[in-house]
């Protein structure tokens, strides 16, 4: 593992740790740092919505395939395993999966994946998501690695919450529904924004995001006043929210 | 627990619930049906719906009671509380203890007012689907205390099924069988596939309309062709289909 990557992680995660910071962008580096860090294929971040579901929140690439992955873990695979149990779902060769996940195991098989984790996202006896890896190379990952990846989840996990210390059980909810419902404020934004530009998903997302860090805002405001424009003009206008 | 057969049971549960209690009393669904039943569901004691026309959830819509529609008029007076809240943070805010520090810290105005009308915990929930906002859902109970994780998740899809509702009285077609459009594409509405925000957004520039305008007419065009919703949407993400401009969803392009 490249040692000065993993330094510079653990800081950057902890810079953007401090007082007000977007929670999907945060997640969005996590994932991309993780797959850098690890040698993955693709990552993700997966939460449980007390509706009953395991959304995705953020993933290292906005392609439709690798968010599909995701959404089919409702019914089957390791996100879904990793959350009933609480515990890592480890070094799963897809290509033998098939009798576990069946249909999981062959849409990622297509998707160019062999190897796949989940680490739980954990808040003292509560998951509340998980970090999903995948691997084009069959071999389980690196146990070092693995620890390393538990880590960058517990990160996620903290950061997520952005409070050090949550006390109220009640907060956990309303903070996973307000990153739940950013999401789909972003998923809007990205197919207005596809459409206007004629880009596919993932540019759209990129664009988004990085208009948001050159002008200091929040992905999810930036998505938001995007979505809720009159126009389709990209840059969108700045808006006042409300709070301040 | 997730996976998609729990969600669609206890979605398709709570609908029924609530289309029971329109039939019970022989009317059309309304969010006073999903008001009644999030109340019951929940085990509290009052509920009040308002619409959002601006900023705020100003526009009653229902309530199951006087001290629910107190506790919304009080919110509206004093600017301050739990539904004011909601539609700032896009999340629900769970007041287990009105009593407690934190609620007299954010609501120094609100909580001790809302205790004297007889509240000890408050739940307000957004109506909303990414940016669209269409209102608020308030709940109350008699007794501070938490509320468990079955009954918010139950309340979470409550609010969805009243997000809908409110969005179709306003942008969609009212006069149709919204109730039996929405019975149908619970299941689509409750697994929050990305294809359908994508595609809601998408058509915002192919209609030219807003997101909660394209949203409604995704959904009409769905219904009105007798197809999954996700399905629908997932043609139009992948450019396959294109809706007509029109406002009649169910002519051909």
């Amino acid at each position: 593992m490249d040692t000065d990557l993993l330094s510079d992680t653990f800081v950057d995660l902890a810079d953007t740790m401090v007082a007000d910071f977007d929670v999907l962008d945060f997640l969005h580096m996590l994932t991309d740092r993780t797959v850098a860090l690890l040698g993955a294929s693709a990552a993700g971040v997966v939460l449980a919505d007390p509706r009953g579901e395991l959304r995705v929140a953020a993933a290292s690439s906005e392609e439709a395939g690798l968010l599909e992955l995701f959404q089919l873990q409702n019914d089957q695979g390791p996100c879904l395993e990793c959350f009933r149990t609480g515990r890592p779902i480890t070094g799963t060769d897809l290509t033998s999966a098939a009798g576990q996940w069946p249909r999981f195991a062959q849409a990622a098989v297509q998707a160019g994946f062999r190897t796949v984790e989940a680490l739980p996202m954990r808040l003292r006896d509560q998951v509340i998501g998980a970090l999903n890896l995948f691997r084009a190379e069959t071999g389980p990952f690196d146990p070092a690695d693995l620890r390393i990846a538990q880590a960058l989840a517990d990160v996620a996990t903290i950061g997520l919450l952005h409070e050090r210390n949550v006390r109220r059980r009640e907060t956990v909810a309303e903070q996973l529904q307000a990153a739940l419902n950013s999401r789909v404020v972003i998923e809007q934004a990205k197919g207005k924004l596809a459409e206007r530009l004629g880009v596919d998903m993932d540019r759209a997302f990129m664009m988004l995001r990085d208009y948001a860090r050159a002008t200091n805002q929040h992905l999810t405001d930036v998505a938001g006043d995007f979505v809720t424009s009159g126009t389709a003009e990209f840059p969108p206008p700045v808006r006042r929210r409300p709070g301040g | 627990m997730p996976g998609a057969e729990m969600t669609d049971s206890r979605t398709l549960d709570l609908w029924g619930q609530v289309a029971a209690h329109a039939a019970a009393d022989g009317r059309r669904v309304s969010v006073a049906d999903v008001c009644a039943v999030a109340v019951s569901s929940a085990q509290l004691a009052g509920a009040w719906l308002a619409a959002a026309r601006g900023a705020d959830p100003d526009f009653l819509m229902c309530v199951t009671g006087q001290v629910g529609e107190q506790l919304s008029e009080l919110q509206l007076t004093l600017g301050e509380g739990p539904c004011h809240d909601v539609l700032v943070s896009a999340a629900p805010v769970l007041a287990a203890d009105l009593g407690d520090a934190e609620s007299a810290r954010r609501w120094p105005g609100f909580a001790p007012a809302a205790r004297q009308l007889g509240a000890g915990a408050v739940f307000a929930f957004p109506l909303i689907v990414g940016a669209i906002r269409a209102g608020v859902l308030g709940l109350y109970r008699g007794s501070a205390g938490p509320l468990p994780d079955r009954q918010l998740g139950d309340l979470l899809i409550l609010a969805d099924v009243a997000t809908v509702m409110l969005l179709d009285s306003t942008h969609g077609d009212a006069e149709t069988e919204n109730g039996s459009r929405l019975d149908g594409q619970a299941r689509d509405l409750a697994l929050h596939r990305a294809e359908i925000d994508q595609a809601t957004g998408m058509l915002t520039v192919q209609l030219g309309v807003s997101a909660a305008e394209a949203f409604a007419r995704l959904r009409a065009y769905a219904y009105s062709q007798n197809r999954r919703l996700a399905d629908v949407a997932g043609d139009i993400v992948a450019r396959r289909l294109r809706l007509p401009r029109d406002q009649d969803p169910g002519r051909d392009p």
